[in-house]
């Protein structure tokens, strides 16, 4: 490129910097989300207890947020892999980037027998997704042994199954009377 | 209308490590339920809290939400959040409990340093034209001002060693600052020791760098009339205030902090240091430990940073905050009646906090 004194130049044409940021987190793991990630692996759904109110958290976060104290390893507990559906919505997948899904499926809450917290954004099999309704008794699918890993855990969030458990089942046993969970409903 | 001495009647803080494996709000809880249990009161007696972190620190979005569990947010509560050092947060508490309506503040600061390096994160926090771009990390900019000071004449390489050894030796003391090596004390051999070492950004070496690290800290605040009630020895906020400079460092005279010099002055600290027997600064360099001293008035008589001060540990987003527990940990325990802690915001001493604390003995 020339440029010329008084003239259109180089200097009347805006400069353009490109600045990419890029910002990488190297996270670990909380010891509680180990303890239950590797639960998983094991086959076990691992719970917290709270102390104080009793409370059990499925993905616990070594805390109850309710009563502010501790929970530790002394306060895990299995909780069954069978439950209920609390609430659910059908998801019509759309494009992007990422979305393996191509038809409608469904997202639905479960609060595990013996369990104080819903597990979210679970899917559901074995019935169809027309006839998904809150009350549903399900039972988790779990992958083999082998193919059990640390999938979905982070510091992001708490009760991943991912790496342990695919979805729920319908059992096929009656439907869960409303006023045993709505407590949890969400 | 002049301020009510409100009053610190509780606080904690969490070890400060390089890096832990707990998660902020578990961080925040342990030093939340050991302010609360200091101060003896029950949580739902806190009429306001007001939190300080930054989720670029950790990466995890609304980090800050999550941390208000350890406030025991339920039955629901009246909040704020401050993208500041928990010093910031203080402050805004302080000015809330002066409307009169309530007893008790809660107050905490919180950082996970670990996940990030700061020399790719903190460039973000600058202008994004003209340094952004550079890659100027605080630890470059540190280098700057040093030079500055230098410069000056009016401080030399062996000053600032001769901070950073006595910063160590009181960090060794410290159960919650971090290990950290040539703790042993300030004696010309240790001073000779540390300049033996190779810069990290002339005319800086690693001692006088600030090692980030991770933490959590916190504070209750009282009306006056409930501190008496809680504690024979309450410790009183006699003044507190904050000054900002511009944002490009380009512009301001690195060496002198004339910010802190002001909000000293509106903080009622007066001259010469305003006779207090301690302060804590928040120094992220053993050039800002000078700096900051000049700009306070605080003679050689005066005990600055006893507890070891950011050179050992800089749980960043609680280390001001910190700075003003250590102030009125001396005061409570008699170490001295008045007391002056410093925080700062920003990159090179751009915005500056001052709170002079007082107890009654
Ligand atoms: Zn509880």
């Amino acid at each position: 490129m020339t440029t010329e004194k008084g003239s259109a130049s180089a200097a009347d044409e805006p400069m353009v910097v490109d600045d990419f940021v890029a910002l990488t987190y190297h996270d670990r793991l909380p010891p509680e989300t180990v303890r239950f990630a590797d639960g998983l692996i094991a086959g076990r759904i691992i719970g917290q207890r709270c102390p104080q109110c009793r409370r059990v958290y499925v993905g616990g976060k070594g805390f109850c947020a309710m009563c502010v104290v501790v929970m530790g390893p002394e306060s895990e507990i299995d909780v069954a892999d069978v439950g209920v559906v609390t609430g659910y919505t059908i998801i019509t997948p759309v494009r992007y980037y990422g979305q393996t899904k191509t038809e409608p499926f469904v997202y639905a809450s479960v609060l595990l027998d013996g369990a104080s917290s819903v597990l979210g954004g679970q899917e559901i099999t074995g019935i169809a997704i027309d006839a998904v309704r809150e009350g549903l008794r399900v039972r988790a699918v779990w992958k083999p042994p082998e193919a059990r890993n640390y999938e979905g855990h982070s510091t992001r969030g708490w009760g991943s199954l991912a790496g342990g458990i695919v979805g729920f089942e319908w059992t096929g046993e009656p439907d869960v009377p409303r006023e045993q969970y709505k407590e949890f409903a969400v | 209308m002049p301020a009510d001495d409100i009053a610190i009647v509780g606080w904690g803080q969490t070890p400060s490590v390089a890096s832990t494996d707990l998660t902020e709000p578990q961080l925040c809880l342990a030093a939340v339920n050991d302010a609360l249990a200091m101060a003896n009161i029950d949580r739902h007696a806190i009429g306001f809290t007001c939190s300080g972190s930054c989720d670029y620190l950790s990466g995890g979005p609304f980090v800050f939400i999550s941390n208000l569990e350890a406030a025991g947010a339920w039955p629901p509560i009246s909040e704020s959040h401050v993208e500041m050092d928990g010093a910031w947060a203080l402050y805004e508490a302080w000015v809330r409990i002066q409307h009169g309506d309530i007893d008790f503040a809660l107050v905490y600061g919180s950082g996970k340093s670990s996940p990030s390096d700061p020399a790719l994160l903190f460039p973000q926090q600058l202008d994004p034209y003209y340094l952004e771009p550079l890659g100027l990390d605080p630890a470059s900019l540190m280098g700057m001002q040093a030079r500055a000071l230098l410069d000056s004449g009016t401080a030399t390489e062996r000053d600032f060693a001769a901070v950073a050894a006595r910063s160590r030796r009181a960090g060794a003391a410290n159960p919650k600052a971090q290990t950290l090596p040539n703790g042993a004390g300030e004696s010309d051999l240790d001073i000779d020791a540390l300049l033996a070492a190779p810069y990290v950004r002339a005319p800086l070496r690693a001692h006088d760098l600030a090692p980030a690290a991770d933490g959590a800290a916190a504070v209750v605040l009282a009306t006056p009339a409930k501190a008496r009630e809680l504690t024979d020895h309450p410790v009183f906020i006699r003044g507190i205030d904050h000054r900002l400079e511009p944002h490009q460092p380009g512009v301001r005279d690195l060496a002198d902090s004339p910010s802190t010099r002001l909000a000293a002055q509106k903080a009622g600290l007066g001259a010469n240091g305003g006779g207090v027997g301690v302060a804590e600064l928040y120094a992220t360099s053993s050039a800002q430990e000078l700096i900051l001293r000049a700009a306070l008035g605080l003679g050689p008589d005066v005990s600055v940073n006893p507890s070891g001060g950011a050179l050992c540990s800089d749980p960043v987003m609680a280390t001001g905050l910190v700075r003003i527990i250590e102030a009125a940990q001396r005061v409570a325990d008699g170490t001295t009646r008045r007391a002056v802690a410093h925080a700062v915001n920003g990159q090179v001493l751009q915005h500056n906090l001052v709170c002079v604390l007082e107890g009654e003995r």
